[in-house]
């Protein structure tokens, strides 16, 4: 009886322990004891190999230091960075995050500015409040829109500059029974890319500072000069520019389409430039305009790309900075990223030979519009500096581009859309 | 003058029962520990967080009383995830269980060929929600297996587009879970027939009653607490759904194939609002609660009255 009520208590005290613990929200402890955590994400092109290369590369000139891996379960890194958050677990290193997010609890440790001007060509291009948590590394274009060169020939077509043109461009190719423009709307992120360069050409091209007035309640989605952008979304649906079927299109299948030349057009980032869509071949045989204006004003829609941020609270900030920093500067991950997705480098003291890449005419000739003199905007609803959209918006807004299909009401769908954003800055 | 039996000796390892053995009970605490530790105490956590307006990425959080609350019941994102959700537990509950009886009946025999077939039936209930979802999703896409083979068959002209229209996507969201349900509905049935005793049906023979009036008056009142198992934890389930969702439609297209758990996952770690997401999912506990209560309720009544 004694033995029995002694082991009960003694399981209820381990109960009471296992139920404590799973209360608690402790800081993880790793085998290394003193490692750095490090969250990556993995796609085709940065698979594990890449990112566990990259960290013995950045930890060569840093002895002592130690790092672990943390994969992403999936390309939502944001997400999955506030769930280790919320579980107690904020890595000490972050890729590809938006820090915006992550800034009112005071995660991220900025960089240092002087690190930064020696570095990179915008070394304020990721700012937000003057602050820059992720290093200015490179740059894409979201979106260009790809076309068929082959195509646009066999039916006389010429590149447009105007919006009447690229619609007659649209017409020409539905007549020659060319789906005119692809369009990967199973997935709202790669199907929203029209509105995307409609919301940056037309509303930001004519007025840079729409999203920060947003912010400050100056403007609203409703507002004439976004409701008439997203119309012609609306209108591109009605004239039949996308196949029927194209909200069952994955981004996949979308690229192997535009590739097979069942499509004319294809708005999409200027990461498609890169080996891990575009064999040489294939690029040859595809050219790329910025998306077109009413008054033909070229209006490139700019987001400055970057890796790592530093946690705030990390056991080591120095350390982390240091590996961030190391890591950012390292040609050899920069050259993966130029290679295979497209990017365009921002790096002062590095010129694309340094990389030692082969990329194509394609990727050449378009990375011309980033060096030119012209008008570079935010790209709406990419962007991780000040021009951020407010949390979950991005996702509400990219859904619009499926909405378009079923649902005409521009004026209601947007009014929502205030609401949403009313909501998730707390307005 | 009583007589006293005596109490049969008890042998046994380690974990015997009764006096001079340790007994379940240290056993039973653990359980009960592992229960408030990962049930009761988050609920609870979720229940006060529901009334404040926390936010995991900032340091501090408020009171904000039944405000959260209040939002539910206008939030329009919320209402229509909450009607597509009822939609898809209704067409399940229907489908899954008249299939699955359906197959039970069929497969209601006990040679090897018959357990082998059954097994196959189960099938999609041990693969994950995930793995089925991307087996559906290659076949429903643009270029997927139904469009080829309906277009090579010249029943389309043109590829349908199964995940790219509000109407269609729910149906295949329906079809999806219904075919992953089926299989708990079949092995449920058919342990339910197999306890049927077979006199009964002999009974029914030697009245002359035909294989309808077989079902209706022996098999069907004798199945009952399988209908009852069966639809009430079909319901549950359904009532939870996201995997299947989050790989085969994304929420898509336009948000209309978002489940109430879709819904709540997003607004918890996309717009990063703890709090009303925590109201959420008290509001679905409740209202899984009293669906699962009302139907068992139900289903017992008719148990009894069978």
């Amino acid at each position: 009886m004694k033995r029995s009520r002694l082991v009960s208590a003694v399981a209820l005290a381990a109960g009471a322990a296992v139920a404590l613990s799973a209360c608690s929200t402790s800081e993880p402890t790793d085998a290394a004891g003193d490692a750095l955590t490090f969250m990556v994400f993995e796609t085709p092109a940065l698979d594990a190999a890449f990112w566990d290369t990259s960290i013995d590369n950045a930890l060569a000139g840093l002895p002592g230091v130690k790092v672990d891996k943390i994969v992403s379960p999936d390309a939502d890194r944001n997400a999955y960075a506030k769930q280790l958050q919320a579980s107690g677990q904020f890595p000490d290193i972050l890729s590809s995050i938006n820090p915006k997010d992550f800034l009112e609890a005071g995660l991220l440790q900025p960089f240092d500015r002087s690190w930064l001007e020696e570095n990179f060509l915008q070394p304020h291009g990721n700012d937000i409040d003057g602050q820059t948590y992720i290093p200015p590394t490179n740059s894409q274009v979201i979106p260009l829109v790809f076309y068929n060169k082959q195509i646009f020939a066999d039916n006389g077509i010429e590149v447009p500059t105007t919006w009447s043109e690229f619609e007659d461009v649209v017409a020409k190719l539905k007549a020659a029974g060319v789906t005119p423009i692809e369009m990967a709307g199973a997935e709202p992120w790669a199907g929203s890319m029209s509105l995307v360069g409609l919301a940056s050409a037309d509303v930001l091209g004519q007025d840079p500072d729409w999203i920060q007035k947003r912010y400050d309640g100056k403007v609203s989605f409703a507002d004439p000069l976004f409701a008439d952008a997203m119309q012609k979304a609306v209108d591109l649906v009605q004239q039949g520019a996308y196949d029927p079927a194209a909200l069952s299109v994955d981004f996949a299948t979308a690229n192997q389409n535009f590739i097979d030349g069942k499509s004319g057009m294809y708005p999409m980032g200027s990461w498609f430039t890169g080996s891990s869509y575009l064999t040489p071949e294939q690029a040859a045989n595809i050219g790329a305009f910025p998306w077109p204006t009413d008054d033909g004003k070229v209006v490139i829609p700019f987001n400055i790309g970057g890796t790592t941020s530093v946690s705030a609270n990390s056991k080591n900030v120095e350390n982390a900075t240091k590996f961030a920093q190391a890591w950012s500067l390292d040609p050899q991950n920069l050259a993966v990223l130029v290679e295979t997705d497209g990017a365009y480098p921002m790096m002062k003291n590095l010129t694309l030979e340094d990389f030692g890449v082969t990329v194509s005419d394609l990727y050449t000739d378009t990375y011309s519009l980033v060096t030119a003199d012209n008008t570079k905007v935010s790209s709406f609803g990419w962007v991780n500096n000040d021009d951020a959209l407010a949390p979950g918006i991005n996702d509400l807004f990219y859904a619009l581009s499926q909405s378009f299909f079923s649902n005409t009401d521009v004026a209601g769908q947007l009014a929502q859309l205030d609401a949403d954003w009313d909501a998730a800055t707390g307005k | 003058m009583s007589t006293q039996l005596a109490a049969p000796r008890r042998t046994g390892g380690p974990l015997r029962l009764g006096r001079r053995g340790i007994g379940l009970a240290p056993l039973a605490w653990i359980a009960i520990a592992l229960y408030v530790a990962f049930l009761i105490y988050p609920i609870i956590q979720s229940v006060i967080t529901s009334f404040t307006d926390r936010n995991p990425l900032k340091p501090a959080s408020s009171f904000v009383g039944f405000a959260n609350y209040l939002e539910l019941f206008q939030d329009q994102r919320l209402l229509r995830s909450l009607g597509f959700t009822l939609v898809v537990v209704v067409f399940v509950t229907i489908v899954a269980n008249a299939f699955g009886l359906m197959f039970a009946m069929l497969l209601n025999r006990s040679t090897l060929n018959y357990r082998a077939m059954r097994t196959l039936v189960f099938i999609p209930q041990v693969l994950s929600g995930v793995i089925v979802a991307f087996i559906w999703r290659s076949i429903l896409t643009q270029n997927g297996l139904l469009n080829v083979t309906l277009q090579n068959l010249g029943l389309t002209d043109a590829a349908v587009s199964w995940i790219g229209t509000p109407e269609l996507a729910t149906l295949s969201i329906c079809v999806v879970v219904s075919w992953m349900t089926i299989a708990f509905s079949t092995v449920v049935y058919t342990a339910s027939l197999q306890s049927v005793p077979a006199e009964l049906y002999e009974a029914a023979r030697v009245d002359g009653a035909g294989a309808f009036s077989r079902f209706r008056n022996v098999t069907f009142p004798m199945i009952a607490p399988g209908v009852t198992i069966s639809v009430t934890l079909g319901l549950i389930t359904t009532l939870k759904l996201y995997d299947v969702i989050a790989v085969l439609t994304g929420g898509g297209p336009a948000n209309s194939t978002k489940s109430v758990a879709f819904y709540l996952i997003d607004v918890a770690f996309t717009s990063n609002r703890f709090g009303y997401a925590s109201a959420i999912a008290i509001f679905l506990l409740g209202l899984t609660a009293v669906i699962a209560y009302g139907t068992t309720g139900l289903l017992r009544r008719r148990e009894a009255h069978l």
